[in-house]
């Protein structure tokens, strides 16, 4: 809240308009997503395999009726270290209409965010598409990558949908 | 009226669409020649509810086309004119393209414009052929055919006035006699405002009341008879006898003309005044206070019943109104009606206002009345039994039961493994839970089950079209109407059942010459029958038709190049007509015997979970046989284990299962597996490989074969263990994830975990590729 009335003070009208966005950590790395998207957080239960899916695809789970499949971000990017614990984290996320479960190394905090703060990222290539990536910003001297959580959920790399998956 | 119109669209469409439904069926049961009052009432009423709110909602197209309709429709109801097989025809035609209409209105399929011109003017040009038989009916009815005159003073709705609806209503005056525009709106705004018609000719009122009443706004219309001089008058005119005195011929308008600036000016000069101007005085008060935007004019046309509406609303001019209402205690003719005192509370200023109806001219009074009459009998008709809701609240129900069910079971578990520790009180608590878990499961679950009449009930339509186009003479009998069924599974269930349909009347059933050669009826009967039989609902189509000709059918067979014999059973012969471009049918029809059909019949039957089985007799006739799961959300599945999974495997696939001997599993190729069950060698499929999962059991002697049957493929399937057989729901594993290769489906197992559904079919389709790769 500090480093939003810092900048603040030099931004136009539209830039002081700020989003919530939660924090989490996947290795030494710390992302913010759009906390609108985020519908609970839950701790991890072993989900039911789904054959022949990729590694980064845990299974399945139930919650409260629905089937919601769970996505360990940690594989997908080959950050941290895997393993479950009863610590582990589980954001269940509501993008483009679907639940999706996303296992990250823990979650952070909850911040806000003018538009000013967000800096464009500089292009390079890596595991992770910058065209997920909506910027950088700083927070008490912390780098926060905010991430487009619904652009990656749905892309053909998630294999989380048909269509996007074919 | 800034109300958004558009969010009743839906209600609007799935009542309209009811409502043509129970016409059609009414239609159809209609006996020409002796047609039963009620029926055509019923029908009538049909076509009224869909014109009303077709009006109100300013589908302008449904509305005109239900207005002809229903003006037919009227007549026959008044027995003005005889019923006639063409008119029900064309009723039944009109029908359809309503429910053109409908579907276009929604955004599907579009309205063949010129069939609803062609339409119209066939419905129009039977109630002019009435016309030539309505002066002798009006005869026989010994009304006086004197000619009458009418003023007609109305407000049209906008709707109607920016459509064509004041246009068709004046046309339509027109026809029944003589029409004087006396007064109407400027044509700056489109015919919305008051207008004042006289109408001369020999008719009565009742022939065009309801087309008023139709385009004028809630109610804001009134029909006075001015008779000519001399005619004896009856009571209900006393009051108007003695008012204005004199311009007899526009009666009514004299009344309201210096009334409003009397009212205005000189309240206490009403006293003054004869009766008649005492009833009204109230009403311009309140129009002023309930509704502003009304002109004075207007006002009159509201008089009646405004007060009624307003004066609940318009608290703060409640010592206005009480004011106005005291003008008639002096009256003595007045006096009964009106309130004892001036300060009168509201409720008791609302009631009198009724009384003051009933005095009035007789005829609006008489009006008003007959229809909350009419909309009170049909509340009570429609309101009783039923309540509409949508589809994903009841699943939403049935989600919220089944979590219940498995917090339920999950206690279970937990007080069994307490054992002796566990309180007898907490034991028998959870007993009492369990069962009423069980009770409320099942009767959410029938929530969603509709009797399978909502499919029966259009096929005497198809029937009678089709037999009619055919020259058959077809009767179709149906039983177990009320058999209950998935409302998802009605759905679906009602093309294939349709095109059986059709098929038994187009191969089936023979035509009547042929029929009589071969010592039949010349009536041909198709029989639709459904029950339920253990968990599964039966739906049978039978015919007295020709049969299925074996040898024909071998013969097609051969000829297309499908691998058959004559030592094939009836049963297997039967079920070449299911192969895609199969058919016997020596010429192409419209209504079939292009050979698609009925193996989208199958697919779809299969689809649902279902089996179709096909029984004939040359000569004496056919009955397929549709057997459908009761519903799709439900199935009943064997768990397995394999490794540390659970997958369900749907029951109606399974066909025995065993433990395999060393031995038992041959190669071929050394790839392919194989195992000889009762002397058939059916291929392999390890369930943990397919899935890739490190299995419990180390060879196949440990483990349990599955032996499989769908569609007619076999194979056995390898599995750890048996885990238990249950029925359970079926969630769906795309809403939020995609298709996976060999499931069909998840659910959520008693402990709360998820079970995947094998995709059985899929699976034994991959045993099939695995062996010709390897052979």
């Amino acid at each position: 809240m500090e480093a939003m009335t810092q900048s603040g003070s030099a931004a136009g009208e539209e830039d002081l308009v700020a989003s919530e966005y939660l924090t989490f950590t996947l290795g030494g790395e710390e992302y913010a997503i759009d906390i609108l998207k985020v519908q609970e957080i839950r701790g991890y239960e072993p989900p039911t395999l789904i054959a022949n899916a990729p590694a980064f695809i845990k299974g399945v789970i139930n919650l409260r009726g629905t089937i919601v499949p769970i996505v360990d971000l940690r594989i997908k990017f080959n950050l941290g270290k895997i393993e479950y614990t009863p610590f582990t984290v589980v954001v269940i996320l509501n993008v483009a209409g679907r639940v999706i479960g996303a296992v990250v190394d823990s979650v952070s905090d909850v911040i806000s965010l003018t538009r000013s703060q967000i800096r464009p990222a500089p292009d390079f290539s890596a595991t992770f598409d910058t065209k997920y990536i909506l910027g950088l910003a700083t927070v008490d001297s912390r780098m926060m990558i905010v991430t487009d959580i619904e652009r990656l959920m749905t892309s053909a790399d998630m294999e989380l949908i048909d269509s996007a998956a074919a | 009226m800034a109300i958004d119109m558009s969010q009743f669209y839906q209600v609007f469409f799935d009542e309209s669409a009811e409502h043509l439904a129970a016409m059609e069926g009414l239609l159809l049961d209609l006996d020409i020649e002796n047609p039963d009052p009620e029926q055509l009432n019923a029908i009538f009423r049909a076509a009224h509810s869909i014109k009303g709110s077709a009006g109100t909602f300013g589908f302008t197209d449904l509305a005109e086309t239900t207005h002809i309709l229903e003006n037919l429709l009227d007549r026959i109801r008044k027995q003005e004119l005889g019923l006639r097989a063409e008119m029900v025809d064309a009723f039944l035609e009109s029908g359809d393209l309503l429910r053109d209409m409908l579907e276009a209105h929604q955004g599907r399929g579009e309205v063949d414009g010129a069939a609803v011109e062609a339409i119209c003017a066939r419905l129009r040009q039977l109630s002019t052929d009435m016309k030539v038989a309505a002066p002798a009916a009006v005869e026989d009815a010994s009304l006086s055919a004197a000619v009458r005159v009418f003023d007609i003073q109305f407000v049209p709705t906008e709707v109607s006035a920016k459509g064509e609806g004041v246009k068709n209503l004046l046309a339509e005056l027109r026809s029944l006699g003589e029409l004087e525009i006396l007064s109407q709106p400027d044509d700056g705004e489109h015919n919305v405002g008051y207008w004042q018609l006289r109408l001369t000719g020999d008719c009565g009122q009742e022939a065009f009341a309801d087309q008023i009443d139709f385009v004028a706004d809630n109610g804001a219309w009134r029909v006075l008879e001015s008779r000519p001089a001399g005619e004896a008058e009856d009571g209900a005119f006393g009051f108007f006898d003695d008012s204005p005195g004199a311009p007899e011929e526009d009666a009514a308008y004299g009344f309201f003309a210096p009334l409003d600036v009397q009212a205005e000016q000189n309240p206490t000069a009403a006293n003054t005044q004869d009766d008649g101007y005492g009833f009204f005085e109230p009403l311009p008060v309140a129009e002023k206070s309930g509704d502003v935007a009304v002109s004075a004019e207007e006002g009159d046309g509201y008089g009646f019943f405004e007060p009624l509406h307003a004066t609940p609303s318009a608290q703060p001019v409640v010592a206005e109104e009480g004011d106005g209402f005291g003008f008639f205690e002096p009256l003595p003719d007045a006096a009964p009606l009106a309130p004892p005192s001036a300060d009168a509370p509201i409720e008791r200023i609302a009631e009198p206002a009724a009384p003051v109806a009933v005095v009035a001219p007789e005829k609006p009074a008489a009006e008003p009345r007959a229809r909350a009459a009419k909309a009170a009998s049909a509340a009570a008709a429609g309101g009783d039994s039923s309540i509409r809701v949508s589809v994903e609240k009841v699943d939403q129900l049935i989600n919220l039961v089944g979590e219940l069910v498995i917090t339920q079971a999950m206690l279970l578990q937990t007080a069994a493994q307490m054992q002796e520790n566990a309180p007898d009180r907490l034991v028998n608590g959870l007993a009492q839970l369990e069962r009423n878990t069980r009770d409320l499961q099942e009767s959410v679950m029938s929530i969603r089950m509709l009797p399978i009449s909502f499919v029966f009930s259009r096929f005497p339509r198809v029937v009678r079209d089709l037999s009619g186009k055919l020259g058959k003479q077809v009767e179709l009998k149906t039983s177990g109407e009320t058999t209950e069924l998935d409302k998802g599974l009605i759905e679906r269930i009602a093309d294939p059942l349709t095109h059986l349909i059709r098929n038994s009347l187009d191969h089936g059933i023979e035509l009547p010459e042929k029929r009589i050669a071969a010592g039949k009826s010349p009536v041909g009967t198709i029989t639709l029958k459904a029950y339920h039989q253990g968990g599964n609902i039966v739906i049978e189509v039978g015919d007295d038709g020709g049969g299925l000709p074996r040898n024909k059918i071998l013969a097609k067979a051969r000829e297309r190049g499908l691998q058959v014999s004559d030592q094939m059973t009836d049963q297997e012969v039967f079920n070449l007509i299911f192969e895609a471009g199969f058919s016997t049918a020596e010429q192409v029809t419209d209504v079939s015997g292009r050979g698609v059909g009925m193996d989208v019949v199958r697919r779809n039957i299969q689809s649902m979970g279902g089996r179709v089985e096909i029984d004939s007799m040359l000569g004496v006739g056919t009955r397929m046989t549709v057997r459908l799961p009761l519903t799709l959300a439900i199935l009943d599945g064997m768990s397995i284990a394999v490794g540390d999974q659970t997958y369900i495997l749907p029951l109606s696939y399974v066909i025995e299962s065993f433990q395999p001997q060393t031995g038992d599993i041959k190669t071929l190729s050394n790839q392919a597996r194989v195992i000889q069950v009762r002397g058939e060698y059916l291929p392999v499929v390890a369930l943990h490989e397919v899935f890739n999962i490190r299995p419990r059991a180390g060879d196949f002697t440990q483990g349990i074969m599955v032996v499989i049957d769908a569609d007619g493929i076999k194979a056995a399937l390898y599995v750890d263990a048996l885990v238990g057989q249950h029925q359970v729901v079926i969630k769906s594993l795309e809403a939020n994830y995609r298709r996976v290769q060999g499931i069909s489906g998840a659910t959520i197992m008693g402990d709360g975990h998820v079970a995947l559904i094998l995709d059985v079919s899929a699976i034994a389709g991959m045993a099939k590729s695995s062996v010709q790769k390897a052979g």
